[in-house]
């Protein structure tokens, strides 16, 4: 690199300092307890919720079944924005409240432990930390769909619920979920950037955004009939992702979460690169 | 080419100016000891450094290139007030987080011969948290020192040191300046400890530079004064008040003669008074006693 006072510089290109920072952040992810944590939690809601219903309670009487068939855990029968009932938003959208926690914890340590300081000192693009948390964290999310799936299957056999479900259908509403993933990782993110000297800040205004209560309201006002045009936003297509999802579901999904990922990541690249970053 | 080059500049946080039009040149290979009251401006000028802080104005230039340039900022190490690392990994796990993030070849071959640098290989497996103080300095140098950075900013990387601590941290910056292949710049106000390693200073005061200057330069700056004792300390000091301007008894027990000529002329004179001198010998003020005069200065006291 150094020859006598001469100096070589090597721009490392877009690629290679995405690598790098990736690396730290998946060393991180995959070396946290949190991450782990976060994955049984995902697990063990639908587990909770399937495996306990139609028990018998210490009064003798029987706890009423909140479905009757497994896939409902996963997700609704079709797409609800207005609040009905809470069986119809109890399915894996929940991963993305959690998730929501978990990345504000997750970024939360970046600054508490001042490891920012060597990643901003060593990289100037901050659209590198954007993009690079977003997709850690998005893989961390996709994880407890996984979990989470896992969980309500365990769940649905202890409890003896039906599975019978179209295949195809469910697939793509799972996947579509996890394609969704991305697109929430980036919100967190983005608002962990805005609130990094707060820590508790973070993680209510993500619980906040994760329940999709500002939908659901917009939902509860224009009925279902906005559901179409309350796709654009991430809690609408999450929603849209149901068990009567097609193709059709999976590319809105896929085009909603990678607008919003896009739009998410240049909002807190412009927000880092004109701020104080610690 | 120098490592830094700083013009004009200015950081404010609200109201308040913390950095006020600073100039600051730092050479290529130097050792630059940066000092300055608290709260004069030099954490905030070493974060604009290392991208931490975007100034309100002023250019920064690193290696003649922009400092926000990736290709430059990749071969900067740092060391601004704690180390950053997690406290619940290992010292090998955190540094080992910091190879992943200058995406290093061979990580593991780097880790161990940093860790060996600082004299940390044994303390490898403990927990970060569990470090003392001392450990946790040399493990923030480890870090820095990652990678083989071209320029290294480090905070009070001395604060909390034992002497053995800052014998070893003195080695070591001298040994990776040795070559002239990094430049590293030092804030601190272990001055004593300071002036034994570096090669330039600069002097922050109010968000400004006062003075910069090489180690040669401050050498030839440092007034040379006469300490003497005698039997009877208060009226010779008395009696050397009368002939020269600046007479004080320091914190050993000498009196100081800053502006005699020989000390011969004053055993001559203390002699006519009928003072004997039991020891007398020349001396020059060192970098903190400079730095106190030139703050002096400043105050116009």
């Amino acid at each position: 690199m150094v020859a006598g006072n001469e100096l070589k510089f090597e721009s490392p290109r877009f690629f290679t300092r995405i690598k790098s920072m990736l690396g730290v952040d998946f060393y991180r992810l995959f070396h946290t307890p949190l991450f782990y944590i976060f994955l049984l939690i995902a697990a063990f809601i639908p587990a909770l919720i399937l495996g306990s219903g139609g028990m018998e309670n210490p009064d003798g009487t029987t706890s009423a079944l909140l479905y009757t068939n497994v896939w409902n855990a996963v997700a609704a029968n079709m797409p609800l924005y207005a609040f009905s009932n809470i069986g119809e938003y109890a399915n894996m959208n929940m991963v993305f409240i959690f998730g929501g926690i978990m990345v504000s914890i997750f970024i939360g340590h970046d600054y508490k432990s001042g490891y920012v300081k060597q990643l901003f000192t060593t990289h100037a693009k901050k659209q590198d930390y954007m993009i690079s948390k977003s997709i850690t964290c998005a893989f961390a999310m996709a994880c407890m769909c996984i979990t989470y799936l896992l969980g309500s299957v365990a769940g649905g056999l202890f409890a003896g619920l039906d599975f019978s479900a179209n295949v195809g259908s469910l697939i793509i509403a799972i996947a579509s979920k996890m394609i969704m993933s991305l697109g929430w990782a980036s919100l967190y993110t983005f608002l962990n950037v805005i609130f990094r000297r707060y820590f508790g800040i973070s993680i209510a205004s993500s619980f906040l955004f994760g329940t999709g209560l500002p939908i659901i309201a917009i939902g509860m006002i224009f009925g279902n009939e906005a559901g179409s045009v309350l796709n654009i936003f991430l809690y609408g297509s999450s929603v849209y992702a149901c068990l009567g999802s097609n193709i059709v579901t999976l590319i809105v999904c896929l085009v909603v979460s990678a607008a919003w990922a896009a739009i998410y990541n240049m909002l807190g690249t412009k927000l880092l690169s004109k701020s104080d970053v610690y | 080419m120098n490592a830094i080059e700083i013009r004009g500049l200015t950081k404010n946080f609200g109201a308040k100016q913390a950095v006020n039009g600073l100039e600051m040149t730092v050479p290529m290979g130097a050792i630059y000891g940066f000092i300055g009251e608290n709260g004069s401006g030099k954490s905030t000028t070493e974060k604009i450094i290392c991208g931490l802080l975007v100034p309100s104005g002023g250019s920064v230039k690193l290696f003649d290139r922009n400092y926000t340039d990736a290709d430059v900022r990749a071969k900067v190490g740092v060391l601004i007030e704690a180390p950053g690392c997690f406290p619940n990994y290992s010292v090998y796990n955190n540094l080992m987080l910091q190879a992943a993030n200058l995406d290093i070849q061979n990580p593991e071959r780097e880790v161990v011969k940093v860790l060996k640098m600082v004299r940390m290989e044994g303390a490898a497996s403990n927990k970060y948290k569990n470090c003392s103080l001392g450990m946790k300095q040399r493990i923030g140098i480890a870090m820095a020192l990652l990678g083989h950075p071209s320029l290294l900013v480090l905070d009070e990387p001395i604060n909390g040191l034992d002497a053995d601590g800052m014998r070893i941290m003195r080695e070591v910056l001298e040994d990776i300046t040795g070559t002239g292949e990094c430049t590293v710049v030092i804030a601190s106000h272990i001055l004593g400890e300071l002036e034994k390693i570096a090669t330039h200073y600069g002097i922050i005061r109010g968000g400004r530079m006062i003075k910069e200057m090489t180690a040669g330069e401050l050498e030839e700056s440092c007034r040379t004064y006469v300490a003497l004792q005698t039997r009877d300390m208060h009226q010779s000091k008395m009696l050397l008040g009368r002939k020269y301007s600046r007479v004080e008894e320091d914190e050993t027990g000498y009196l100081r003669v800053y502006d005699a000529a020989t000390p011969e002329k004053i055993v001559t004179y203390l002699y006519e008074n009928g003072i004997l001198v039991s020891e007398i010998k020349t001396d020059k003020i060192g970098l903190e006693e400079y730095y106190i005069d030139l703050m002096h200065e400043k105050e116009g006291r």
